[in-house]
């Protein structure tokens, strides 16, 4: 007897159960498969594959050229590409204009540069009130946007993945691509943070 | 359809709140519900279009007080019953005896 | 496929399944048209947002031609369409709560909407 449910299972953890069992059982899954999937996306995808699509186009001029202009099959090459982004488009911040993503009727968002989504892009609250009140949530997330700048909200409703690139901070001249990967985070490439450089 | 899940815009959903660094997954179940969208698609049971309005036919109330990984649960069990892949009484017997076994 | 096995999952992962569709089919705009949203209420699946209905934009680009969920979703068919990134001011969506400095841009098809 497994000692991991020594205790009664909740809702969810049935229905899950339940419905595994079922599956494997008239043959429609392999439950290994589904253990490659989660591990998949708990390790291998995830914003660390943006970060280098960022330093990369932070660093060389043409490669963030295409990645404007032809936002997948520039990702695809650096090795990056797939569920969720089959096509990309990616928004450059500028001095002008601050992006920031959102998908108001469901949760989509970039996986093969960003992972999976975290709770709050998918939740209601976020979800609700990017789109109308975009510098509010923004100076709850600590981005405060000068007033002669622009905001563009970018509402995923179709299949179309985005992705922001961030501008590249002051003081980060020095820094190596690898360097400068380690320094943009997932939220910068959201539009919810600006990359910082290192202190 | 013009359904709660059409959130842009809406007043009184609630306060924005951020986990730092959260986990990809918060329970166990939540990856096997994760898995289990591309285990079924292979399939054909459903397109990604009616699973996401499988979610929209949901509830307003159900919607707004459900988590993420639930409205895919609610999504699998939905529709694998309308297309016939598995029947609502064995899925209610096999929840049953999950149950029973755990306790 | 029949049966997604783990060795699969790195192809199906990496290919995804994207639903734009090689075609010829001409679009009924061009960037820079001017639109008007339809004020369409459909009780089955749609992808465009209340927030946008009647509202009017501006076509920015053309991602292309692309599987049409509202007739997807219902065993109605591809009907596969363009798709565009449309711009809307915020005062035309939010009023006088819309910061006139701020736009939303948001994926619309082809059959959301008409010329001005």
């Amino acid at each position: 007897m497994s000692s991991a449910h020594n205790r009664p299972l909740s809702d969810p953890e049935i229905r899950v159960k339940a419905l595994e069992s079922l599956l494997v059982e008239k043959g429609l899954i392999d439950p290994k498969a589904l253990d490659e999937l989660v591990d998949t996306y708990e390790t291998k995808v995830g914003p660390h594959n943006g970060a280098q699509v960022v330093a990369r186009a932070w660093t060389d001029a043409d490669y963030k050229k295409r990645l404007l202009e032809e936002g997948s099959a520039a990702i695809g090459e650096l090795g990056f590409s797939g569920m969720q982004g089959e096509d990309m488009v990616v928004v450059e911040n500028t001095s002008e204009v601050h992006n920031i993503l959102v998908c108001t009727l469901c949760s989509c968002y970039p996986w093969p540069t960003l992972g999976l989504p975290p709770v709050w892009y998918k939740a209601a609250p976020y979800r609700a009130r990017a789109v109308s009140d975009p510098r509010g949530v923004l100076a709850e997330f600590g981005v405060d946007v000068p007033e002669d700048k622009e905001v563009r909200v970018w509402d995923s409703t179709a299949e179309v993945r985005y992705m922001v690139l961030p501008e590249r901070p002051a003081g980060t001249e020095k820094l190596n691509e690898s360097e400068l990967a380690d320094l943009v985070t997932r939220d910068s490439m959201i539009g919810v943070a600006l990359v910082q450089a290192p202190v | 359809m013009n359904g709660i899940h059409d959130l842009g815009g809406k007043h009184g959903v609630g306060k924005l709140e951020v986990e730092e660094d959260e986990p990809v997954f918060h329970h166990e179940w939540e990856k096997r519900a994760f898995g289990l969208f591309f285990g079924v698609a292979p399939h054909g049971f459903f397109n990604l279009d009616e699973f996401r309005h499988s979610i929209e036919r949901m509830g307003a109330a159900q919607y707004l007080n459900t988590t993420y990984y639930e409205h895919w649960l609610h999504a699998y069990e939905t529709l694998l019953i309308e297309k016939g892949a598995i029947s609502a009484e064995e899925y209610a017997a096999r929840c049953a005896e999950v149950a029973a076994e755990a306790s | 496929m029949d049966i997604l096995t783990p060795e699969l999952v790195p192809v199906i992962v990496a290919n995804g399944a994207s639903t734009r569709v090689e075609s010829d089919l001409e679009g009924r705009f061009k960037i820079g048209d001017e639109i008007i949203v339809r004020n369409i209420n459909p009780e089955g699946h749609t992808r465009l947002p209340q927030y946008l209905r009647g509202k009017r934009g501006t076509v920015k680009r053309d991602h292309g031609v692309f599987v049409f969920p509202d007739s997807n979703a219902h065993g109605k068919g591809e009907q596969p369409q363009h798709c565009y990134s449309v711009r809307f001011s915020n005062v035309e969506l939010w009023g006088r709560e819309g910061s006139p400095k701020d736009s939303c841009i948001v994926d619309v098809f082809d059959d959301y909407m008409d010329l001005q």
